[in-house]
């Protein structure tokens, strides 16, 4: 047990230490912050376009933003955390175990009576809280820029909703951050280690996406859905089986039912477990990584 | 001269054997195959159900004709192009990274740096031998792109579409080589290695996929699945009208895409192949009028990465002490 808290401590003092790592965790949290802001001002604008629209008598539709709920000024959070978030994990999970294996300090570790499932698990552990305090930090930033927005506080029902879409980025970016420990301790390179879970990052965000659904790349990047293919058999087919690898789409999916996005419908209960199996599958893989493997040297 | 070619030559025989960067180019070549694909998938898809609505108009008596679906062939590389924007500067900084990482983690720096070079012979070098490269790349990935619209997507290709292209291509090599030589500065400048790579990508980050987001984000027709004009039933002519009246939220929005490189090769990629809908089917002369001011941006961007790569690696900053 002391072995978990003292490595958990370690990690969240280095991570704290290092200025890249800051930089990041800052970039994150402008973002989240300008998110509503960006929703705030386009949802403005669109609605004065609506309304020029019906003025000049070219439609009689409905207005399509009547009724948003005040979480949709929130809903670009939800590809920041994909974009920013997963890259900054990654960061973090590969700065974590690479830190050791750069500067030999695993052999003086492990010459020590210290149990390596708990020494990863610990590591684990501090990434995790790290993470944890970056998003209650962005979620007591998006509650405060919504209140402003709609001029009142926030009620219970809109609060718990930001606090599950918080628990959510957390599995997400936990699953990278994992990713990251794990290319961190079998890599022989450095740029391996930072470049594989990139590679899989994009392959995953990117390319399964496309192959499920016709979306184009940059489209995914955008938190308003695309609209499924004319005749989606052949796709439905292919989604069905990229769709569980697809961890992003999963997240997105899950996150915009949680935020009361009207696009979106259905159970975010499938995703969910989902996200919540990939961690503790890749969670394991990561906490039974070997001893030789933990005091392997670095060659560039 | 002579030192900078050898040391491009050095550059090109590592790069020839490192297995990682044949993975990463086999994976973009892989990416541009599959968006090929499933940009004619869905173009089948379209056309079948055209074919059924034809069928059941006939089958009702009905002589109103419908506009049948029509392929412009370049149109199935935009997935390609969209995955050389965001993967090939990530993989562009990746190998701008590597060449000056192994230098200072092998220590060959102080054997190179021995011998009598002149002040840009190691950059030079650097930046010849991987624009070389990108270059040898790019001629692939279009030899790739153009056999996978051929086959895949069972397109007629011209020789206008060629030359569409080969244009787009040397838009892609000045952008992927513009990628690489900040990322050689950067690394370069850096006093710990991981720091030059993490803030090149910081700045990929930045610049390719989250200033883009928000200017698609902000764009007024992206806010509702298929378009807000299309869900709303209003004509082009009538959209252009009401949006002109938002000239100062779209000057905004515009100037946030402008802000970065990665929208200048997208806005002149996309014209040239013709998948704006604007430039599809236009003469080149016309296409090069309109593109010229993002041709220049783009080039210059790139010349003036070129020369940040050359200033930041002196012999100071390379032999500089790592944290």
């Amino acid at each position: 047990m002391n072995t978990l808290l003292t490595s958990a401590r370690h990690e969240v003092l280095c991570t704290l230490r290092a200025r890249v790592a800051l930089l990041l965790l800052v970039v994150f949290l402008g973002m989240v912050s300008l998110s509503s802001l960006i929703g705030w001002i386009t949802n403005t604008t669109v609605t004065r376009v609506y309304a020029k629209i019906l003025a000049d008598g070219l439609t009689t539709a409905p207005n399509p933003f009547a009724g948003v709920s005040s979480l949709y000024y929130s809903r670009n959070s939800v590809i920041y955390v994909v974009l920013i978030g997963a890259l900054m994990a990654i960061i973090l999970g590969v700065q974590a175990t690479l830190r050791d294996r750069k500067s030999a300090t695993t052999d003086l570790v492990l010459s020590r009576p210290v149990n390596i499932v708990l020494r990863l698990a610990g590591q684990f552990l501090g990434l995790g809280a790290v993470i944890a305090s970056v998003l209650a930090a962005s979620t007591v930033i998006s509650w405060a820029s919504i209140s402003v927005i709609v001029g009142a506080p926030l009620g219970i029902d809109p609060t718990l909703r930001l606090v599950g879409f918080a628990a959510l980025s957390w599995v997400l970016m936990m699953i990278f951050a994992l990713l990251g420990m794990l290319t961190g301790l079998y890599s022989r390179k450095e740029t391996t280690a930072l470049l594989v879970p990139f590679v899989i990052w994009s392959a995953v965000a990117f390319v399964l996406p496309q192959i499920g659904t016709a979306a184009r790349p940059v489209a995914l990047l955008n938190p308003v859905a695309a609209l499924a293919p004319s005749d989606s058999t052949s796709f439905d087919l292919v989604g069905a089986i990229t769709g569980p690898f697809a961890i992003t789409e999963q997240f997105k999916r899950a996150a915009s039912i949680v935020l009361r996005d009207d696009s979106v419908t259905g159970s975010p209960l499938a995703s969910i477990v989902l996200l919540v199996s990939v961690l503790i599958a890749i969670a394991w893989v990561v906490v039974v990584t070997p001893r030789r493997t933990l005091r392997s040297g670095l060659n560039e | 001269m002579n030192d900078t070619w050898i040391v491009a030559e050095k550059e090109l025989r590592d790069l020839r054997r490192d297995r990682l960067f044949a993975l990463l180019i086999a994976f973009l070549g892989v990416a541009t195959l599959v968006s090929v694909a499933v940009a004619s998938a869905d173009f089948r898809n379209q056309l079948d159900a055209y074919n059924v609505y034809v069928a059941n108009l006939a089958q009702s008596g009905s002589t109103v004709t419908a506009a049948a679906p029509q392929l412009f062939p370049l149109k199935l590389l935009r997935g390609g192009i969209e995955y050389l924007e965001i993967l090939g500067a990530l993989f562009a900084i990746v190998l701008g990274y590597g060449t000056i990482a192994k230098e200072k983690y092998r220590g060959t720096l102080a054997l190179f740096l021995s011998r009598p070079v002149s002040r840009f012979s190691f950059a030079g070098g650097k930046v010849l031998g991987l624009s070389i490269v990108w270059l040898g790349v790019v001629a692939a990935l279009t030899a790739l792109s153009l056999l996978a619209v051929v086959t895949i997507g069972h397109a007629p290709i011209q020789g206008i579409d060629v030359a569409r292209l080969l244009i787009a291509g040397s838009f892609a090599w000045l952008y992927l080589v513009f990628w690489t030589a900040l990322a050689v500065g950067l690394t370069a400048l850096s006093s710990r290695l991981s720091t030059g790579l993490i803030v090149a990508l910081v700045i990929w980050l930045a610049f390719v996929l989250v200033i883009p987001q928000i200017g698609d984000t902000m764009d007024p027709d992206n806010q509702v699945p298929g378009g807000l004009f299309a869900t709303l039933q209003i004509q082009k002519s009538n959209e252009l009208a009401v949006l002109a009246q938002f000239s100062a939220f779209d000057g905004i929005r515009n100037g946030l895409e402008v802000s970065s490189v990665t929208k200048h090769f997208e806005r002149l990629t996309f014209a040239f192949l013709g998948i704006k809908d604007q430039y599809n089917q236009q003469p080149l002369s016309r296409v090069w009028a309109a593109m010229l001011p993002y041709a220049i941006t783009l080039t210059a961007a790139t010349a003036a990465s070129v020369l940040f790569a050359a200033l930041a690696t002196t012999r100071r900053t390379l032999q500089r002490k790592q944290l």
